[in-house]
């Protein structure tokens, strides 16, 4: 199929991402929102179903190679330091001990943008890698740990972003503790007179915690080194940028490193970068000439391997007596830990609304403690419970119901990029879920509850990116008994990626589900995919699929053409079978086709065609809960949520299903328990296990309603889908908050809204 | 975690004269669920485990009419949660049992190691060289205290972690305890120690002192009883803030009861001048609004818990106005 390099741009985690793509030169034309699609968008059970629940399947930290040895990492204890000497001898002499590696004998690798290296000679948070061990089990390697003796020159720390942003903190790097060393600012308009011709001004600030990934499977990787070839086993949802940082940190050409990855517990772009750990294993392994497995503990999961940074939000907005938007700005700052990251959260204040006047000025600032990253959705959920809890006040400030306000405020032009979306369907998503969750009929005035138990209903917008795009391929391979290999680059996080590639396959060619084996997961065996976070898997990949069935369709028309002596257009498939139209008594099979053809197999490769020119592409929705606040305790438990989204094609519903319940599980840990806590006088973490760390479990589960609004986004790829991994998450928490505000007409502005805040909250206003 | 040896004693005899032998260097064990983690979190690093499960005899729930409820201290709590008898004469006990942790720690955590279990502190559970271990500082006191103690704290400020000692205490419950070949009993109320007396350990028991057996005398004919947990999460989390109510009432009115609370003071705690006040309230809005307000009047809360006040307050109410 004829291809062409376009410019292509979209959104992903790491924000916006430009770069140049191959795609097909002919689109094929989307499934419609009529198209009857008999294997896509039904409830089809996960392929990996049966090995996941029996115990079958094979994780990376299951992965056991012969003469495999074990890693384990020596962190930092304190938050700053300089190490003045290391001693490894003791540890050394401890039998079963293979090899320490720390920085005076590890070469110099730089990390982070090169603001670190692998191991440096200072450590800026608890939890900073400072030597490695590796030894013949686990035990010898955590024993051997504790007889490390390291030398600290303690230098001051500062944990409080607000404290670190002032010239006098210590200095996390001698350039400063703020990224770029200025705010990162975005306008339009003129704010200034958009307040002043507002008749309502509203003002307040928000804020949110640090909360940390927890994914349930550890980060982990097996390395094992066949001569110069170096295969890596890695839970990760990169496969490729895996193996691109650590060909370039090992000085190796990319082809001659393999990474896999077969399944997945977790990630929530927490496994998006490669990992320190993954090259310091692969050095030693190599040195030592045996595999080596290194898997980090629930402590450093909280230590050492991202989070969500927390964020002060001073909002104002200003808006005409109706409603009008005329002014908003945002003013924050987050804190992004020992390492560059950045924690910007304003973007749904630019862009859920019209507004012709905005402006922003956002701060990311550098402490001594672990790094952010990514976390699913990220700035997105923090910036829309700040936003959608002003957007809740300002509608009480106005006297309009808060569902009006926002559709008072509705765009159809993307406000930042004035370019139009692909499609929109937020209205329907308010009217879908506004019914569902009972808003004419239940919803009362805020604080207008009596009694202990009080109810309240409260929503919230939902914007992201979500579109996927280019470059996307994948590869498949159809058999002469008609079974199918379905290959691509891309990586199963847990999100059902192996089943909706079989069901796109399955679709156009019409073959049972059974008689299709996908690979995915391995660089060496399958075509480049991009990684999955930005919630593009889906809408990258699924497309690049159909577009290689559709040629391996077309193939097999043309070749049974040829068999039955007629034009292609006058065959017809089905099934896998290819009949003539004018004689269907003249039929042949995929098996007899390819007996002619004289090949084993036949092969197509697809790809993902470009975005359209001229659009933005976005995910939309809203969601309602429901909470009940116990007015004794303080505590709220969220009764019911409404989730309604406008996410184009639905791939298999019972895989949407559980990225939305997954999503709001997950925003209800954030919105009511979830906190890193931290020690501000040492500098250190108090909560480094999943007790103290409190993540929600099914006690904390409400009744979650699924509405998706949209059939299938048509201007956007042949399957019209768009992601819905972060939408899932970015409105729960500020749906809750605009619930508890309506139970007990308390604000609750920073999160976790937990019971004791409640409880003082109530008393003050008594 | 450290190697250690793994002893396997036949009688109490035999696993009490290791443990005073080498009071500092073994640790008695009997389901594992806390000393195991203190033990991975190298909190205790004991060179000699001591499985008290390889004891014949401790694990039984055996009531007679007129004595009272004995409970061996091996028994599990999943044992007590699901035993006819206690549901019938003691629910509050099983309320109190399954409202610990999960369903998984409940089927291997022993009622003597619930009682005898550590603080939940997160200094004391981190990498910090607290008072409690050993240290010079608290660091809890000016530090992360929202889960703290808000009276009788000092110097360390550590809340009692057991649920099952707060409605025990109610219960006015005995403990009897082997060790130096006799056996002794002591009275629950007894047993738990404040910091300001010794802040390295929570209860009385002796280098090599092991407890055998918890009795619980017979209740009135007329006794309420009532349990009530706040936790921040619906399940696997410890308590906030408990209460244990035991009372006698006729018709509205108490003559005598027993109120315990859990989650306020580093011991179970009982205030002996509140349960004074109890004989001849009327159990209705006004006069229990009025008794609660008395609850933790001397409480000093620490920075970030003054919640606890109100909070034990309100469910003490609740508690009353529904028994
Ligand atoms: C994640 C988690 C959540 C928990 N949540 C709760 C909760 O919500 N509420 C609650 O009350 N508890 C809770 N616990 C504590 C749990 O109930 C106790 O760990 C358990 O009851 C201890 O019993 P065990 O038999 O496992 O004791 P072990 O762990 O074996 O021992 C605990 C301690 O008691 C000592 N000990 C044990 N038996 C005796 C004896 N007969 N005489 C003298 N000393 C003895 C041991 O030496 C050790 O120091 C939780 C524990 C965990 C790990
Ligand atoms: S409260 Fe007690 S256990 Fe906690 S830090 Fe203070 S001294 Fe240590």
């Amino acid at each position: 199929m004829a291809r062409k390099i376009v410019k292509s741009r979209y959104y992903g985690d790491e924000g916006l991402i430009e770069t140049m793509a191959e795609v097909p030169v002919d689109k094929l034309k989307a499934w419609g929102p009529d198209a009857e699609l008999k294997v896509v968008g039904k409830p089809v059970s996960r392929l990996d179903g049966y090995e996941k629940v029996t115990g079958k399947a094979a994780f990376t930290f299951d992965v056991s190679l012969p003469r495999m040895t074990y890693a384990k990492i020596l962190r930092s204890m304190v938050p700053h330091a300089k190490i003045r000497s290391i001693d490894t001898s003791e540890a050394e002499d401890l039998p079963g001990v293979l090899k320490i590696l720390t920085h005076k004998n590890c070469p110099v690798i730089p990390w982070h943008w090169g603001t670190t290296v692998l191991f440096d000679t200072e450590v800026r948070y608890q939890g900073d890698e400072v030597a490695c061990v590796v030894a013949e089990s686990m035990q010898i390697a955590e024993d051997a740990l504790s007889l490390i003796k390291v030398d600290y020159e303690i230098l001051p720390f500062v944990s409080d972003p607000s404290e670190a942003m002032k010239a006098e903190a210590p200095k996390v790097h001698a350039w400063g503790n703020i990224i770029d060393g200025k705010p990162s600012l975005y306008s339009r308009g003129d704010v200034e007179k958009g307040f002043q011709d507002s008749d309502v001004i509203f003002e307040d600030t928000y804020s949110t915690q640090v909360v940390v990934h927890n994914p349930t499977e550890a980060h982990c990787s097996v390395v094992s080194w066949d001569g110069d070839k170096l295969t890596v086993w890695d839970s990760t949802q990169a496969l490729f940028g895996v193996r691109d940082a650590i060909a370039k940190s090992l000085s190796m050409p990319a082809s001659k490193v393999r990474v896999i990855k077969k399944f997945m517990g977790g990630g929530f772009g927490g496994k998006l970068e490669a990992g320190k750990y993954s090259v310091i294993a692969a050095l030693i392994s190599k040195e030592i000439g045996r595999p080596v497995r290194i898997a980090l503990d629930r402590k450093e999961m909280n230590l050492s391997v991202g989070n969500r940074p927390d964020s002060v939000q001073k909002l104002k907005a200003g808006a005409k007596k109706d409603g009008t938007l005329l002014a908003l700005s945002h003013y924050s700052f987050g804190n992004v830990g020992a390492y560059p990251n950045d924690a910007d959260c304003s973007w749904p204040l630019r862009t859920l609304y019209k507004c012709p006047n905005v402006r922003t000025e956002e701060y990311s600032v550098l402490t001594n403690l672990g790094r952010a990253r990514a976390y699913r959705a990220p700035g997105h959920v923090q910036g829309t419970f700040a936003f959608e809890s002003m957007m809740d006040d300002l509608a009480e400030k106005l006297g309009l119901d808060p569902l009006e306000l926002r559709r008072k405020n509705y765009t159809e032009i993307d406000p930042v990029s004035n370019r139009p979306y692909t499609s929109k369907l937020i209205l329907d998503a308010y009217q879908k879920g506004s019914e569902a969750i009972g808003w004419k009929e239940k919803r009362k005035p805020a604080g207008s509850e009596k009694g202990r138990f009080r109810r309240g209903i409260g929503m919230a917008s939902q914007i992201w990116w979500g579109g996927g795009g280019p470059p996307a391929y994948a590869t498949i391979k159809l058999n002469e008994d008609a079974s199918l290999h379905v290959m691509a680059g891309t990586q199963d996080l847990g999100t059902g990626t192996y089943t909706f590639l079989a069901q796109i396959a399955s679709e156009v060619l019409e073959l049972p589900i059974e008689k299709i084996q996908v690979t995915i997961g391995d660089t060496e065996t399958c075509p480049y995919c991009s990684l999955s976070g930005g919630s593009m898997t889906a809408p990258s990949v699924s497309p690049a699929v159909r577009d290689a069935s559709e040629q391996m369709k077309r193939k097999l028309i043309s070749a049974a053409g040829a068999i039955l002596e007629t034009s292609e257009s006058n065959v017809k498939y089905s099934a896998g079978k290819m009949s003539r139209l004018d004689d269907p008594a003249k039929i042949i099979s995929i098996s007899e086709v390819i007996e002619k053809l004289d090949e084993k197999m036949i092969v197509t490769t697809g790809a993902r065609e470009a975005n359209p020119e001229g659009y933005e592409i976005n995910t939309f929705g809203a969601q309602f809960a429901e909470v009940e606040v116990d007015t004794d305790t303080g505590k709220v438990r969220v009764i019911k949520v409404v989730a309604a989204h406008d996410i184009g094609r639905v791939l298999n519903q019972k895989t949407l299903f559980n990225q939305l319940h997954g999503g709001i599980i997950q925003g209800i840990g954030y919105a009511l328990m979830e906190e890193r806590v931290v020690d501000t006088y040492t500098g250190k973490v108090l909560t480094t296990n999943i007790h103290d760390y409190k993540i929600p479990t099914i006690m904390e589960t409400p009744q979650i309603e699924v509405i998706i609004v949209s059939s299938g986004d048509l201007l956007i790829s042949n399957t019209g889908v768009k992601g819905v991994g972060e939408p899932a998450i970015i409105p729960t928490a500020a749906a809750i908050a605009n619930a508890v505000y309506n139970a007990t007409g308390v604000r609750i502005k920073s999160l976790p809204i937990t019971a004791d805040k409640v409880l003082m909250a109530l008393s003050e206003k008594n | 975690m450290k190697n250690f040896n793994y002893i396997q004693p036949k009688s109490l005899k035999e696993a009490s004269d290791i443990l005073k032998k080498k009071p500092h260097e073994a640790m008695l064990y009997a389901g594992g669920t806390d000393a195991l983690g203190l033990m991975k979190q190298d909190i205790i690093k004991p060179e000699e485990v001591v499985n008290l499960k390889s004891v014949p005899g401790l694990n039984y729930i055996s009531y007679t009419n007129g004595k009272g409820l004995r409970i061996g201290a091996l028994t599990e709590l999943a044992e007590i949660a699901e035993n006819p008898v206690i549901s019938e004469k003691y629910p509050i006990l099983r309320h109190a049992a399954l409202a610990v942790a999960s369903p998984q720690l409940r089927n291997l955590g022993t009622i003597a190691g619930n009682l005898c279990q550590r603080p939940r502190c997160w200094y004391y559970r981190e990498e910090f060289n607290c008072l409690r271990k050993g240290g010079d500082m608290c660091y809890a006191f000016d530090g992360q205290n929202k889960y703290h103690c808000v009276i009788g704290g000092g110097p360390c400020f550590i809340v009692h972690p057991s649920d099952l000692a707060v409605v025990l205490l109610a219960l006015d419950a005995k403990l009897t305890v082997f060790g130096d070949r006799k056996t002794r009993t002591v009275q629950l109320k007894d047993f738990f120690v404040s910091p300001g007396d010794d802040y390295q350990h929570e209860n009385n028991l002796k280098a090599g002192e092991i407890i055998t057996e918890i009795q619980i005398p017979e209740l009135p004919q007329d006794a309420k009883s009532a349990f009530v947990k706040f936790r921040e999460r619906g399940v696997w989390d410890f308590a906030v803030v408990s209460v244990g109510a035991v009372i006698r009432k006729e018709g509205s009115k108490v003559i005598s009861g027993k109120l315990a609370f859990g989650g306020v003071a580093p011991i179970p705690w009982m205030d002996e001048s509140l349960n004074a006040k109890l004989p001849g309230v009327a159990l209705s809005e006004e006069p229990v609004a009025q008794l609660v307000s008395e609850i933790l009047k001397k409480a000093e809360p620490l920075s970030k818990n003054a919640y606890k006040v109100p909070l034990v307050r309100n469910l003490t109410k609740r508690l009353l106005l529904e028994l």
